[in-house]
């Protein structure tokens, strides 16, 4: 049995089919890559994983654990959220809590931890992701490739079984994605499990282990980054990679 | 030259004034609490869109809103004696209906009058609660009410905090119209002693005095308040020792914790 299975996810926004009847396993510190054009259901299929999104229908199971992602559940949910943590596209810090206050947040309130067990631990992801001389900076005070670096480190603070990322990088200035990669590369080899939707298609050729190219709301294709990148089999993924120019294109132009 | 304004007048009468400051601020503090929880109420109310009740919500706001402050103090003056009237008639009980002091009138139509505009006030610092603050929230694990708790009421209440002073200080005046309910305060003593030596002009200045000192007052409370909720424009930077310190003890914690499973196994 793999580390995280999904099953027969699917997802409707009124008659448009989002996802459709997903089946997806991951290994334990796979870095799993969703790449595919917009409006495929990438960001959807990670946010019906921690119920951001109802979906029509799947389970997730971690280990033995096993959940149904339709259940109306509160308690349910609750439990579902606790294996998984979330990198948001927009960071989405809270404003009105510092660095490191954005990182005791959940060990405090969902963790029940104590202040100080919770600060040291919190000060010891932030110090990982480089922000430790920041820790009482506001997000207002903060570049946004920093603010990303400490929602990364509020994520891991929580030790999800699975890290899941929606665009980490997209809503960045061009100068500050590298910092951010690095930072995701750095967590990707300590061995967390991540599945990451993302467009920067050199990093995922370097960092991830897997890659799964989604369209239409059905993966299409599923494999290493070297099979996907190097001998795409299948040829709507073949047309995808030359449109975001990781393939040469015969009637390439501009 | 008569004695037109008598300027002497105007400042040895505010301590006779001053005697009915606390029925003043009794009727604040009390019309305050009714409101400002009514107004929650209402404005959860009309977020999560509860059937029926939000329909009621929004007529009892239209009406509060479309009415006199003076009119609802004549009506619950003498309304709620009338409805207690036919309620001992009918279900043969004996409320007492003049054993109700005035006060308690005021402070039920000053608090409800003002909990329909505190309740849009609360309401929309509720909806301006950017959507990825709450769901920040959720994928941390957090329950719905700690999401209320922890993001949506401080960071609505930032954004409440200076209508909300509006309000209270509406209410500070909208006190003086309690003397129609037979509450004898700040104003109402005013009226009275006005009425012994016909000098009204002199009262009324007494009292803007007083009104406008209060205002004052609570104008700089809600400033300090306001600077302790808000954000720092600056931001607070770490001093160079402190961040060795926190170094230093990084390290020594590190060294006596284990390493992380994930990379103990070389899993990469």
């Amino acid at each position: 049995m793999a580390f995280v299975e999904i099953r027969d996810l699917s997802k409707k926004f009124g008659d448009n089919q989002v996802l459709d009847h997903i089946d997806l396993d991951i290994e334990k510190g796979q870095v799993v890559a969703i790449i595919g054009p917009s409006g495929t259901g990438k960001s959807t299929l990670i946010r019906c994983l921690n119920r951001l999104e109802k979906p029509e229908s799947g389970s997730i199971s971690f280990h033995d654990q096993k959940y149904d992602l339709t259940t109306k559940n509160h308690k349910e949910i609750l439990s579902l959220r606790q294996h998984t943590e979330m990198v948001f596209q927009q960071f989405n810090l809270l404003k009105n809590k510092n660095a490191l206050e954005n990182i005791m947040e959940g060990l405090v309130t969902v963790k029940k931890l104590g202040k100080e067990e919770a600060r040291e631990i919190a000060l010891r992801e932030i110090d990982k992701v480089g922000m430790l001389d920041r820790i009482n900076h506001y997000p207002a005070h903060l570049s946004g490739g920093q603010q990303q670096r400490v929602a990364i480190a509020r994520a891991l603070s929580m030790d999800p079984e699975l890290l899941l990322m929606d665009e980490p990088t997209s809503a960045l200035d061009p100068e500050l994605v590298g910092e951010v990669l690095l930072t995701i590369k750095t967590i990707a080899q300590e061995g967390n499990t991540i599945l990451l939707v993302t467009h920067e298609m050199d990093f995922v050729r370097k960092v991830a282990d897997r890659v799964i190219f989604l369209e239409n709301g059905k993966i299409v294709a599923d494999g290493t980054a070297k099979e996907i990148f190097d001998k795409p089999s299948n040829e709507r993924l073949r047309q995808f990679l030359v449109k975001v120019k990781m393939l040469e294109g015969s009637e390439y132009n501009i | 030259m008569p004695n037109l304004f008598d300027l002497k007048l105007v400042f040895t009468q505010i301590p006779k004034l001053l005697e009915e400051l606390p029925v003043t601020l009794e009727l604040v503090f009390f019309a305050l609490i009714i409101s400002f929880l009514l107004g929650v109420v209402i404005a959860l109310i009309r977020v999560a869109n509860v059937p029926v009740l939000s329909k009621i919500a929004v007529a009892f706001v239209s009406l509060m809103r479309g009415t006199p402050i003076i009119v609802q103090l004549y009506a619950t003056y003498f309304g709620i004696p009338i409805f207690l009237r036919y309620v001992n008639y009918y279900r043969g009980t004996e409320y007492n209906v003049n054993g109700i002091p005035g006060i308690v009138f005021a402070i039920i139509a000053l608090g409800l009058n003002h909990s329909a505009f505190d309740s849009e006030t609360i309401r929309s610092a509720i909806l301006s609660v950017d959507k990825g603050q709450i769901e920040a929230g959720k994928a941390l694990g957090m329950s719905n009410f700690q999401v209320f708790r922890r993001i949506i009421f401080p960071q609505a209440g930032e954004v409440a905090l200076l209508p909300l002073g509006n309000s209270i200080i509406g209410l500070i005046k909208g006190t003086s119209l309690a003397f129609s309910c037979g509450v004898v305060e700040m104003t109402a003593v005013g009226k009275i002693l006005a009425g012994r030596n016909y000098r009204y002009f002199e009262v009324y200045v007494s009292l803007g005095i007083i009104y406008w000192v209060i205002t004052l007052v609570l104008e700089f409370i809600i400033k300090r308040l306001e600077k302790k909720v808000r954000v720092p424009k600056e931001a607070p930077e770490l001093k160079a020792e402190e961040l060795e310190a926190l170094r230093k003890n990084l390290q020594t914690v590190s060294a006596a914790r284990p390493v992380k499973e994930g990379v103990a196994n070389g899993v990469c």
